[in-house]
């Protein structure tokens, strides 16, 4: 039964045709994958499904009306809810509050907060998560805000669910109970959109695809049986996919296995971590591993002196530093960190991308009249940009108006102005397409090469398969092991989870 | 449509600051018709001695203006503006009459007395956490109080003549020698957002503190320093004023200083200053400030009460808030009929 049909929409925004007159059209009971490129028009199709924008043209069907929605409010009561790629929870609220929001218990104007609680409770539950209903959101990571949303979306029980990335930031494990969650209410006759650029958990999930291409329909509502992984991405960027070579070869025989770039003897934290111990050599890739809420992002933020180390040291090429804010990790020590939350640390929306990608390097680019420019910003922004495929009709284009993907680029670009010779990346790839996915791949073994030391904190096992010489190990603020890359992901992903669940175990025998 | 590749070309031939110089333009049209309307109803508006004082009240509320736009700049605000306008005049008035320093040496540490009136509001607002309309509420009394005390209410009235001359310059009989400082003040606070490293700093964050951080910026430093700015400019705005009275007077900005709060704020509101931080406009703000002026010494000259003149002002502060509202939803409705 089709529940939703959107036929021949169209939205423009200044300088770019966002949607194309594309259509697609929704069955009860089926998970519908929406896929395309960065900037193809994906998160614009799901908000214009949602009331956030009104379309130029076209028609939305829901149920077989005829539906016009002006605000989120009216998607809603046609029982569309969705789950957006974008944070959008208030943060001095409780998990509890924002996942209510829309639905709050109350009696006589009162809102019961013991039913609010054991609701939302609910929700999270479902999705086996350990977070505490009342906890504010702005104490919560970047994972467990999405979990929070999708939370948010579930308790909606609308009869249509959209979901943008709703996996960008959760690792394997999360996934894994997200998706069960999704195939029951499939089963139970809900109709699924979702948007992902990891094609595994498309083929593992879905049933039907349709692709958008510089917002035209690239295919539609196509059974995704009768599709392969490379027909898709052929339909997804116009061409055959190009795997990359690992250009591997030498990249160890510059360093100097004595000295390493950084060194991290016995440390504590303010925010929990116990005793964390390893080193980073030149021209390394650290991978750094965990579950969501493990203290792998917390940690990162420590060493570049955004929390108090209690205990234990740091070195820097071999001496001792105390860095007390980013502008001494960055001026001193050349430590960069790329943080994983773009919008509220990594961005500044309101700006040009091209003001975005040279902060780092504001400094440097002084003229001899101690002056700078949009000129010299510019040429200084344009090879970063141009190397990420940044996609806008201008590099003065607001950071706000790009796409999320897009945005991320330009999040990772800042950094790779910076040259720094430590390099903290989190989650660099978080909602960044296939294709572009592989450059940045290169580009990060490219840094590598040039000696840069380069600390990987990511979620995506194959990523971290794909570029770690090594992976640390992060169960609860604690190290608890080692795992030597073999660049075999089977085994890998099983000895990293086995290390995750060991500790487990013995925790429980506590 | 969209692309990979992006050239310098195609970064000239797409505006989307647009809004912004259709902001300066609507604000320049604006002037040109009131204008037009007072020397056509007001008499006297054209004469080259209402040019002359136009001009002298106009120069003032420019650099009032700044003082305020560059801590709005910052996501704050200064509601001291007045308050250490006058404490600095003051200051000033008694280092050139009872020290009997240069005036130059005087106005200098006057300047630098604002400064530091201004790095005060800036490192209590830093070091404490609380949004700067509380500092500046609290030290504005402050100032003005201890002002009050020292001075025991005095005036300063013995002025250096080469000082006081400023005020009483006139170019061609009809420009006044405070708006040169007036531009060049402005064309100063245009290099530093404009051309500077420091100036993109401060606006990336007033935008967004916390990525501005993690960008190696140091953010507190910005705002101290913008505070101090402000200080300098509101004491520059307060040495003009005194340069205008012949006299360094207490009251010369009303209590509190509040008579500069209105045009503090209406100079860069209606330049398309925004409240949140992160933009500004320098040309706007002065631009604003000669709205303003235009209009009050159109309706003094047609002879309405001063009442008339605050209600009026604060009517356009509103409108002018309005009007920024109406103009984004305008423009979204108009880029979405060109599509059918
Ligand atoms: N508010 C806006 N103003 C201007 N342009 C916009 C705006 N929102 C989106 N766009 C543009 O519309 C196009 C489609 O964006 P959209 O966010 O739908 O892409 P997407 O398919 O979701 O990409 P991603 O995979 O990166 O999330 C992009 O080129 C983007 O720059
Ligand atoms: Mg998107």
């Amino acid at each position: 039964m089709t529940v939703l049909a959107v036929s021949s929409v169209s939205k423009l925004f200044p300088g770019v045709r966002a949607l194309d007159q594309a259509s697609f059209d929704l069955q009860a009971g089926s998970i519908h994958a929406l896929l395309g490129e960065n900037g193809a028009g994906k998160s614009t199709l799901i908000k214009i499904l949602t009331g956030v924008y009104t379309p130029e043209a076209g028609t939305l069907m829901v149920d077989g009306q005829t539906r016009k929605f002006a605000t989120p409010r009216d998607a809603l009561l046609a029982g569309i809810s969705a789950v957006h790629q974008e944070r959008n929870l208030i943060s001095y609220f409780s998990a509890a509050e924002n996942i209510m929001l829309e639905s709050l218990p109350n009696a006589r104007g009162m809102i019961n907060f013991k039913q609010m609680h054991e609701q939302a409770a609910h929700w999270l539950e479902s999705l086996n998560v350990g977070i505490d209903p009342r906890t504010p959101v702005s104490k919560l990571s970047v994972a467990q805000m999405q979990l929070v949303e999708i939370a948010k979306a579930l308790a909606q029980q609308a009869h249509i669910l959209l979901l943008d990335e709703p996996t960008a930031s959760l690792t394997p494990h999360e996934t894994t109970h997200l998706f069960e969650l999704l195939r029951q209410l499939r089963d139970n006759g809900t109709a699924l959109v979702f948007v992902s650029h990891k094609l595994e958990e498309v083929f593992e999930l879905c049933d039907r695809v349709t692709v958008l291409r510089d917002g035209k329909n690239a295919c539609q509502s196509q059974p995704l049986a009768e599709l392969d992984r490379q027909q898709l991405v052929k339909l997804m960027i116009g061409r055959e996919e190009q795997i990359p070579e690992r250009p591997d070869t030498g990249r160890h025989s510059n360093d100097n296995p004595d000295s390493p770039a950084l060194d991290v003897r016995n440390v504590d934290t303010l925010s929990g971590h116990r005793d964390i111990s390893f080193s980073l050599k030149k021209g390394e890739i650290l991978g750094l591993y965990g579950l969501v809420g493990s203290g792998r992002s917390e940690f990162a933020k420590a060493l570049i002196g955004l929390d108090t180390i209690t205990r234990g040291e740091i070195r820097l090429d071999s001496i001792p530093a105390t860095i007390k804010d980013v502008r001494t990790a960055l001026a001193q020590y050349r430590m960069g960190y790329v943080s994983e939350d773009r919008k509220s640390e990594g961005l500044i929306l309101e700006h040009s991308i091209t003001s975005n990608i040279a902060i780092t390097i504001w400094d440097d680019l002084k003229n001899s009249l101690r002056l700078l420019g949009n000129r010299r910003e510019t040429a200084a922004a344009q090879p970063h940009a141009q190397r990420l495929q940044v996609r806008t009709p201008s590099l003065q284009q607001q950071v706000g108006n790009l796409s999320g993907g897009n945005q991320q680029k330009v999040s990772v670009a800042k950094w790779l102005a910076a040259r720094a010779s430590v390099l903290i990346i989190d989650e660099p790839t978080v909602g960044i397409d296939i294709n572009t996915k592989n450059y940045l791949h290169e580009l990060i073994w490219q840094l590598a090469s040039e000696g840069t030391a380069i600390l990987l904190i990511s979620s995506d096992m194959p990523e971290m398969t794909l570029l770690a010489d090594r992976i640390l190990i992060m169960n609860d603020f604690k190290l608890t092991g080692e795992v030597a890359n073999t660049r075999d992901y089977e085994s890998v992903s099983q000895a990293i989870m086995s290390t995750i669940h060991q500790q487990d175990t013995t925790l429980e025998q506590h | 449509m969209t692309s990979h590749t992006t050239t310098p070309t195609e970064a000239s031939r797409f505006r989307p600051f647009a809004f912004l110089t259709s902001n300066i333009t609507g604000l320049v049209l604006l002037i040109a018709l009131l204008a037009t309307f007072y020397s056509m109803y007001a008499t006297g508006f054209t004469s080259k001695f209402n040019l002359y004082t136009m001009g002298r009240v106009m120069a003032i509320d420019i650099v009032i203006g700044f003082a305020m736009m560059v801590v709005l700049v910052t996501g704050g605000l200064n509601l001291a503006v007045g308050a250490i306008g006058v404490a600095a005049a003051m200051f000033g008035g008694w280092a050139m009459e009872s020290l009997g320093l240069h005036w130059g040496f005087g106005a200098l540490l006057a300047l630098a007395f604002g400064g530091v009136l201004g790095a005060i509001n800036g490192l209590a607002t830093v070091k404490t956490g609380v949004h700067s309309f509380v500092i500046t509420l609290a030290t504005m009394s402050v100032y003005f109080g201890a002002m009050i005390v020292l001075t025991e209410a005095e005036a300063f009235r013995a002025l250096p003549k080469d000082f006081t001359v400023i005020g009483k310059t006139r170019y061609y009989g009809f420009v006044s020698a405070l708006l040169p400082i007036a531009l060049a003040t402005g064309a100063i606070l245009l290099v530093l957002f404009r051309y500077t490293a420091l100036g993109r700093k401060i606006k990336a964050a007033g935008a967004n503190p916390r990525a501005a951080e993690l960008s190696g910026i140091a953010v507190g430093n910005t705002v101290v320093f913008c505070h101090c700015l402000s200080g300098v400019l509101a004491a520059l705005a307060g040495l003009m004023l005194t340069a205008r009275n012949g006299a360094a007077l207490p009251s010369m900005a009303g209590h509190v200083g509040q008579d500069w709060l209105l045009p503090s704020f209406l100079a860069p509101v209606l330049g398309g200053t925004l409240l949140t931080g992160g933009t500004l406009s320098v040309v706007g703000t002065a631009l604003g400030a000669i709205l303003v002026s235009v209009i009050t010494t159109g309706l003094l000259l047609m002879k309405f009460a001063d009442f008339w003149l605050n209600l009026f002002l604060g009517l356009i502060l509103l409108a002018a808030v309005l009007l920024d509202r109406v103009r984004s939803v305008y423009a979204a409705r108009r880029q979405q009929m060109q599509v059918d």
